[in-house]
């Protein structure tokens, strides 16, 4: 069968023999999920397991295994998203139809003393932060300004020292010039390429995570202003 | 030009990067047809749907409300928009995409109506065509591992083999699920029951145009003759 499936010669036999499993194990997870569905009594429910589909048909799409297909997994994504959006709706009419009450499109919880807040927020904080500084770059400093994002959220409900956050502002800035000389490094003294991809990615991080860090700072100016 | 695609002379193609569309009389017919539907969707108004009652010489008389006809009217024309790109894309993905998108948005024209047992099949609907991504995607994901390419015109030259024999049957099982055909055509007919305004019909054109081109991409891909 491995004859039919093109291949490069690149590409090791042990992952080429993978393919064949790959499709079967895809093939299988979505009769797993169509029994659990057809099993359900609750629309709701059904409504949740058709998640399991969307992860079958990722396991079809990633065996490919190419970078055609890794850009083909984002739409199959956004659509199993845009169809619960939509099916959902349709519950929410159903349910507004039969027992008369109205609800909103985007329902917002407004009060954030939920239990997590409280018991949470260090360890969490912590190790998000620790996995930004291991992703580095834009994507480590986003993953870490959540991070932060998240142990501001939680402090607010405590109750915070307001000028710690000023030098989390200054540090930003500092970081950013890392950034920049990391790049001049690149293109002056291209034989240190290490020291500048180093001083690049860090400071790109840093910066991006203090950034996300004064939007929670900012956020709670506005709402001391009562 | 000088492709022949099924016997038919390619009239022409425009290449917007890697994502090629390409027009033959068939194609170019189909999709002539649905943006001359959209055009009618454009331009139609609100109907008043009639109901006999039983007993009584009195008809019943079903509005819709002006609000909710505007925003059933802006869903349909973007099915009629996307069956019109499905009908002239010359990339496997993009077909996959409008289909999911057709599915979608045949769920949202009927998601405000005021029946209860329409919003039921709609469920139903959606219910399938979530499941139905899965071997509408994987099909497509197997015929690119099989023939390394998702551009029609180039699966056009190349020979046919098992896998892609078993990803074009997956193929068939996802449109078939996701546009509401036979096994699954139940809901839709009840999903067409709503008030409101001819151009619900786009919901029926869309699977009917879906289908015929579905034909066409397997018989490039499978050359059985």
């Amino acid at each position: 069968m491995s004859a039919s499936v093109l291949v490069p010669s690149v590409v090791s036999p042990i992952v080429v023999s993978l393919f064949i499993p790959a499709v079967f194990t895809g093939l299988i997870v979505g009769l797993i999920a169509l029994m659990a569905i057809a099993y359900q009594k609750n629309d709701l429910s059904a409504l949740i397991l058709t998640d399991i589909v969307g992860i079958g048909m990722l396991i079809l799409v990633a065996a490919v295994g190419t970078d055609l297909a890794e850009a083909l997994i984002l739409p199959g994504l956004v659509v199993e998203l845009a169809e619960i959006l939509a099916i959902s709706e349709i519950l929410l009419s159903r349910e507004m139809r039969k027992t008369g009450k109205t609800a909103e499109l985007i329902p917002l919880p407004v009060s954030l003393d939920m239990e997590v807040m409280t018991t949470a927020p260090t360890f969490l904080a912590i190790i998000l932060i620790a996995y930004g500084a291991f992703l580095t770059g834009f994507t480590g400093g986003a993953v870490a300004g959540g991070g932060i994002l998240f142990y501001v959220l939680s402090q607010r409900v405590r109750g915070v020292p307001s000028d710690m956050w000023e030098g989390v502002a200054g540090v930003s800035g500092i970081a950013w010039c890392l950034w920049l000389v990391g790049f001049l490094l690149f293109f002056v003294f291209p034989q240190y390429w290490l020291l500048a991809l180093f001083l690049a990615a860090f400071g790109v991080f840093i910066k991006v995570a203090l950034k996300a860090g004064l939007i929670g700072v900012l956020g709670r100016e506005e709402f001391n202003k009562k | 030009m000088d492709i022949i695609i099924l016997g038919q002379q390619l009239l022409g193609y425009i290449p917007l990067g890697d994502i090629v569309l390409y027009l033959a009389p068939l194609n170019l017919f189909m999709f002539a047809g649905s943006l001359a539907f959209t055009t009618l969707i454009a331009i139609s108004r609100t109907e008043t749907q009639v109901e006999a009652g039983f007993g009584t010489l009195k008809d019943r008389e079903v509005k819709v409300g002006k609000k909710e006809f505007k925003i059933r009217r802006f869903l349909a024309i973007i099915c009629g928009l996307a069956t019109a790109g499905a009908m002239i894309t010359g990339d496997l993905f993009n077909f996959t995409l409008f289909v999911c998108l057709i599915g979608i948005v045949n769920i949202g024209i009927v998601a405000a109506v005021k029946q209860v047992d329409v919003l039921d099949a709609a469920f139903q609907y959606g219910l399938v065509a979530m499941i139905a991504v899965l071997p509408l995607f994987g099909g497509a994901a197997m015929i690119l591992a099989s023939t390394g390419t998702i551009s029609l015109l180039e699966i056009l030259n190349i020979p046919t083999t098992a896998m892609m024999i078993f990803g074009s049957l997956l193929l068939l099982l996802g449109v078939a699920g996701e546009t509401g055909v036979a096994p699954f055509y139940a809901t839709k007919a009840e999903m067409f029951r709503t008030p409101g305004s001819p151009f619900l019909l786009i919901i029926h054109l869309s699977s009917l145009l879906v289908i015929v081109r579905l034909i066409e991409i397997l018989l490039i891909i499978n050359k059985p003759f």
